[in-house]
């Protein structure tokens, strides 16, 4: 750090102390360039190159989202705004927990500042397990950022209906159909026995020579309907969906049959993208927080807590815009 | 001793002493005799204003949200609610209202940077689909297929009745 020297001659002293320098003719008092510790002036630049970084990512999302010629509904990407809520409030919860937890160590309430810490831990390891459940949402849905898991199209095309084919067309999926063609109907549940008319309905349209247009948004309604807007949606499925009891690919989880999301694409890689990246800082928040739980947090460590703490709030301050943007707009 | 924020040369170390140290004695005597800053209340009360904030933002959803059909002023509505909330966190949270100026020197040029990358992006990419080549044209989804699609689902209801 850059430090400055004033030499002040004995006896004119500005006020605040002392006690020292009564041998020398001249004392030597120096002062940092910056009025504030080295590790906080570190923690604060990479803050700054950090405020880049997810400005870069989160730029990048809003041009591309507005600029897109169709950009899908939170609802039609299987989000849901109250778990994104509660884990902007859980995030919201541990910025004040690790707050405590600097003001408990500054006054040398160590039992106090290892409680506030404890609890912040445990809010970021719920935040990353909701988050999990939240992934776990897309993939079981077929939404991944890239092929040949993701089984997202754009548009119901011929490409989109050559590829429900391809995969109804399968050896392993012939044999599945068969046996499910065979499976008498008192095994099946009501549900299953309608989807399974459904089903046979989409594999005759998609096999049909005289196919039109409408046909291959109908099939791919029937796969997976995108949900209408203001329609309360029941995550997994059920009855939720207007006429039908859910997708094909719902009822039938084994089927794996393309889906057809309107850029849906763009939306999975940014979305994991972004959702990803700030997952990562929060691990390293978390594992932060671990190694500070084994030291004793007393005013001697203040400086510690209160880095660690800037870092875990510029976390969840990524997080209060990615929530908005994401969930609901 | 007088709080850092306020003192235009920060902390003046003793002889011998590093300039960290200083800072640390610094820190020490503000908690000692100085309450003007932080308190438990105060954190409190910021954090009831961002749980206040985040219901807020549903506000948009709720069916007395005259702009439903202008998505836009429902969006500017949630930026501010978020920009609110944000600078509530860097205030209070990160104590940078307590900070001395060298707050400014970190922070603004990183934000201005941020916001000139954003619209460096603009031409390329948000403008992409303005030129499109028939191959992209080809593929892409265009809002006629989210109709159709909505056609379909409506089709499939009326089919269930």
């Amino acid at each position: 750090m850059n430090a400055s020297a004033i030499s002040v001659p004995h006896g004119h002293d500005h006020g605040h102390h002392d006690g020292h320098g009564h041998h020398g003719h001249v004392t030597l008092q120096y002062q940092p360039g910056l009025p504030l510790s080295k590790g906080k002036l570190i923690m604060w630049l990479f803050l700054s190159t950090e405020i880049m970084f997810f400005a870069a990512l989160l730029g990048s999302y809003v041009v591309l989202r507005f600029g897109a010629a169709v950009w899908p509904k939170p609802h039609h990407v299987h989000l849901s705004e109250p778990i994104g809520a509660f884990n902007t409030f859980v995030l919201i919860c541990s910025s004040v927990t690790i707050v405590l937890a600097l003001e408990a160590a500054r006054v040398n309430k160590v039992g106090l500042a290892k409680t506030w810490m404890l609890l912040t831990l445990l809010l970021g390891t719920l935040f990353l397990g909701i988050k999990a459940y939240e992934y776990q949402a897309k993939f079981s849905h077929g939404i991944y950022p890239w092929k040949p898991r993701g089984l997202i199209y754009e548009r119901p095309d011929l490409y989109y209906g050559s590829a429900v084919r391809a995969r109804l067309g399968e050896p392993a999926m012939i044999d599945r159909l068969k046996e499910l063609d065979d499976t008498p109907a008192d095994q099946l549940s009501t549900d299953q026995v309608a989807a399974r008319t459904r089903l046979q309905q989409v594999r005759k349209m998609v096999a049909s020579p005289d196919q039109q247009a409408f046909d291959l948004a109908v099939v791919a309604d029937q796969i997976m309907p995108l949900p209408a807007e203001g329609a309360a949606h029941a995550e997994g499925g059920g009855d939720g969906h207007g006429g039908h009891g859910g997708g094909l690919n719902d009822v039938f989880p084994w089927l794996r049959l393309p889906i057809v999301i309107p850029g849906g694409n763009m939306w999975a890689s940014t979305y994991f993208l972004m959702t990803g990246f700030h997952a990562i800082h929060v691990l390293v928040g978390l594992i932060v927080f671990a190694i500070l739980l084994s030291y004793r947090l007393d005013a001697k460590r203040a400086g510690m807590i209160e880095n660690a703490g800037l870092y875990w709030h510029f976390v969840d301050l990524v997080w209060i815009f990615l929530f908005p943007l994401l969930y609901l707009f | 001793m007088s709080h850092p924020a306020h003192d235009p040369h920060g902390p003046v170390t003793r002889p011998g002493e590093t300039a960290d140290e200083a800072l640390e004695h610094s820190a020490a005597h503000d908690h000692g005799d100085d309450h003007g800053h932080g308190g438990v209340g105060k954190y409190l009360l910021v954090f009831l204003a961002l749980c206040g904030l985040t219901t807020m933002s549903f506000l948009t959803y709720s069916p007395a949200w005259p702009w439903r059909d202008q998505p836009q002023v429902g969006w500017a509505f949630m930026m501010a609610v978020s920009c609110t909330k944000a600078m509530l966190v860097v205030l209070f949270f990160m104590h940078v209202l307590w900070e001395a100026n060298w707050k400014y020197v970190l922070t603004i040029p990183a934000a201005m940077m941020a916001i000139f990358l954003a619209i460096m992006l603009i031409p390329d990419i948000g403008m992409r689909n303005r030129m499109v080549s028939q191959e992209r044209a080809l593929h892409m989804a265009r809002a006629s297929d989210v109709k159709l699609l909505e056609k379909a689902a409506e089709a499939a209801v009326d089919a269930a009745h």
